[in-house]
């Protein structure tokens, strides 16, 4: 047992925090009120720098698997700013990590050391307007025509995909829904405009419509394999999503902090009240329970336990619920002055609101553990 | 960093909860039903081997490691042993047993520790008086001296183990002047004249562990009976808050799993609507957020205990997450456990109704939850970097 980091991966971290303070977070107000153009610019600029220290090879997956590096990576990144954060592991993760899991040497050669660099950005297209939680109920289709395969369908959020190269698309083939490589110029793939999101506005986020496009290659060695191809990708995202949470939440706390040391009423710092330090605490506890899930669970899938997807899962929702509920009392101890567009409490608690829906909302991941809990007695009934 | 526990603390884990599964569980429903501590089930537990668990061999002990006693406590609480005699077993071989081993001299240790481990003795820890809770400092129990020792008047409360203890360790003020660092620890041996219990306390939870106030009238105590050393008791007070928040609460997360295991079960049996209740969100929901809590709650115990075996200062955030964290929301899970029974889970007959009861004690004892939130936010309020 050992609860400690390596003082590598403190070292790693150093480094990280420190190009993130310089590059990254100083445009972290801009990327929340620019408009889509300003904000696909500036995206990809945070991508590409992440990309020259190697900083997007940890936020991949890792090979051997290194999840712990890839959570402390992404929680740093999101301390910073929660956008670039969601962006850059939406790429190195959610595509790269598809590729090189699933792809074949020469799709890993072609595609992973670009997406790794920062030189191309990549995207995964999964969800659909018919077809979110359930993806059984995938609607986009691909067929084989002298063993190219065609895509037809929609994908309607998808980050990333304004300022995509690369991307991973779901569609059903004959055998089974299947990841396809879909590369951005191909033709008859047609880029959406730019959405506007309520938070984590410096992503860029579009929708993705195919007419006969043409993919670039089948990730896997058989077609069909794509709803476990994308289970076993999204279990370990939830690593990810946990890490994006406690990286909000963690700037939700440092921040109200400073508020309540530096702000006084009735002749006292308002953090001398208990209802406001008492807030402070239990946001320092949930961050801290968060983490420790979140690290636990990272672990547990890079020394392979079986376990380690309800854990992710625990860990995922944990810090998404904790994220609401500290951003929530952020803005509380704020109040008026957080209320007012543009304050940093009031973009984050914007930016919190995402994590129970993302990848996986709370409910899905409560039937999620719920059934792993409730099956180990399930031959009593 | 590594979560893995090593195969031989594995294999005891699974040794204690299958022992007590068997041995101690099933008595524990009939002793908390009287409110009775039991010499029988305390006569099993010494027999294994868990009174005297952290001790060293040449004291009668296993020499066990933090780690592995917080092992133990979630093993027996997870096979069902009820929360008021792992509550005496704290306040027994923590309070009373290991601040002798930490604080006291060699013939101290040699006297007690063999017969607090066999369960010869029984041991228990004074710091809490009527006046004095939270503000522990503040106690105002006397120690005056005299030309052979000292002479105590005063008188604590909620004195767990205190109507059944043999060995006192009792918390008094040399010189109320000097405020915390007057405050001095004395052992008090049963049958000292001055000495008395006052009657048994009924409690909403815990039923098992007997706790009383202690009564010192004019007790005299020899100089030899001063633990760890005149003006230490504060330093001793404050290293025993380790030991509350990790051996202490471990039972809690052992119940945590009795609970989550009796309500995964009972879902898949019971039947409403002609299907198990298990398909219905509002039961299952509550199984996630259980398992949730369990898994969380180990980790934060098990990360102090893991620091206080590597020798480290305690980390009071830590501590304190672990503490706030098994009290508030565990009271809270406990209280869905009963809801996932209904009416049953409302009777005495079913355990998840003992566990509700027992749970509140976590926000309570040792620190209450407000205490926590207190520190805590004192600390980032003077500055630490979070």
């Amino acid at each position: 047992m050992d609860y400690e980091l390596e003082p590598s991966r403190v070292d790693f971290l150093k480094a990280l925090g420190a190009h993130l303070a310089e590059r990254v977070a100083p445009r972290r107000a801009q990327l929340d009120s620019c408009g889509p153009e300003e904000r696909a610019r500036l995206m990809r600029d945070n991508i590409a720098g992440l990309g020259t220290h190697g900083f997007l090879a940890a936020m991949s997956i890792g090979n051997p698997p290194d999840l712990v590096g890839h959570y402390l990576a992404l929680e740093e990144t999101a301390k910073a700013c929660p956008a670039t954060c969601l962006s850059a592991r939406a790429s190195a993760f959610l595509c790269a990590g598809a590729i090189s899991l699933f792809g074949s040497p020469g799709a890993k050669e072609t595609y992973l050391p670009r997406l790794l660099s920062g030189e191309a950005v990549g995207a995964l297209a999964y969800s659909e307007p018919g077809s979110g939680s359930d993806l059984g109920a995938l609607g986009a289709v691909a067929e084989s025509d002298a063993g190219v395969y065609l895509v037809d369908g929609e994908k309607d959020i998808v980050v990333n995909a304004p300022i995509a190269e690369v991307f991973v698309v779901l569609a059903r083939t004959p055998e089974g829904p299947s990841l396809l490589v879909v590369e951005g110029g191909a033709r008859g793939l047609e880029i959406g405009p730019c959405l506007d999101t309520l938070g984590i506005r410096g992503a860029p986020v579009g929708g993705v419509r195919m007419r006969r496009c043409e993919a670039a290659c089948l990730l896997g060695r058989e077609p069909g394999m794509g709803l476990e191809q994308l289970e076993r990708l999204l279990s370990m995202g939830a690593v990810g999503a946990a890490a994006l949470c406690v990286g909000i939440a963690h700037a939700c706390m440092e921040i109200s902090t400073e508020r309540a040391k530096s702000r006084s009423a009735f002749g006292k710092p308002i953090g001398m009240f208990q209802d406001v330090g008492f807030k402070l605490a239990d946001m320092f506890t949930l961050v801290d329970l968060s983490r420790l899930l979140a690290l636990r669970a990272a672990w547990a899938f890079d020394t392979g336990e079986r376990d380690a997807p309800v854990r992710a899962a625990c860990a995922k929702l944990f810090s998404a619920e904790a994220c609401s509920k500290v951003a929530n009392w952020g803005m509380q101890i704020f109040a008026g002055h957080g209320y007012l567009a543009g304050s940093p409490i009031e973009r984050l608690y914007r930016d919190a609101r995402f994590g129970e829906i993302c990848e996986r909302t709370s409910e899905i991941l409560r039937l999620t553990i719920a059934n792993e809990e409730l099956d180990r007695f399930a031959g009593f009934a | 960093m590594d979560f893995d526990l090593a195969p031989e603390q594995r294999m005891f884990r699974e040794t204690v909860y299958r022992w007590a599964k068997e041995e101690v569980a099933p008595l524990c429903e009939d002793a908390d039903l009287r409110g009775a501590f039991s010499p029988e089930i305390w006569g099993r537990l010494a027999g294994f081997g868990i009174l005297g668990l952290p001790f060293p061999e040449e004291f009668g002990g296993s020499g066990a490691d933090i780690v592995t006693c917080c092992l133990a406590g979630e093993a027996l609480g997870h096979a069902g042993v009820d929360g008021g005699h792992l509550l005496a077993w704290g306040a027994h071989t923590y309070l009373c047993g290991h601040n002798i081993l930490s604080f006291g001299t060699d013939e101290q240790k040699r006297k007690y520790l063999p017969r607090l481990a066999s369960g010869e003795w029984i041991g228990c820890m004074g710091l809490t008086e009527p006046g004095s809770g939270s503000d522990a400092a503040s106690l105002s129990t006397s120690a005056r001296r005299t030309g052979s020792g000292y002479v105590l008047n005063g008188t604590k409360t909620f004195i767990t183990n205190a109507p059944v203890s043999d060995v006192f360790v009792i918390f008094a003020n040399v010189d109320k002047k000097l405020k915390h660092e007057g405050i001095t620890a004395f052992i008090v041996e049963k049958g000292t004249p001055g000495l008395s219990t006052g009657r048994p306390f009924h409690k909403m939870g815990c039923r098992c562990s007997a706790t009383s106030e202690v009564i010192l009238e004019d007790c005299e105590v020899p100089a030899e009976n001063v633990l760890g050393g005149e003006g230490m008791g504060w330093i001793i007070a404050l290293s025993g808050v380790e030991w509350d928040r990790c051996t202490l609460l471990s039972p809690m997360l052992g119940c945590a799993m009795f609970n989550l295991d009796a309500c995964a079960r009972y879902a898949n049996e019971r039947r409403q609507f002609g299907r198990p209740i298990r398909s219905f969100q509002a039961i299952s929901r509550r199984i996630a957020d259980m398992k949730v809590f369990v898994e969380a709650l180990r980790l934060a115990i098990y990360r102090v205990a893991w620091a206080k075996d590597k020798g480290r200062m305690l980390n009071p955030l830590q501590a304190a997450v672990s503490k706030v964290y098994a009290g508030d929301r565990g009271f809270e899970m406990a209280s869905e456990a009963v809801q996932v029974f209904g009416g049953y889970g409302f009777m005495h007959e079913y355990p998840v109704e003992r566990n509700f009861r027992d749970s509140k004690l976590a926000a309570i004892g040792g620190g209450t939850s407000d205490i926590m939130r207190m520190i805590v936010s004192r600390i980032m309020l003077m500055g630490f970097g979070v």
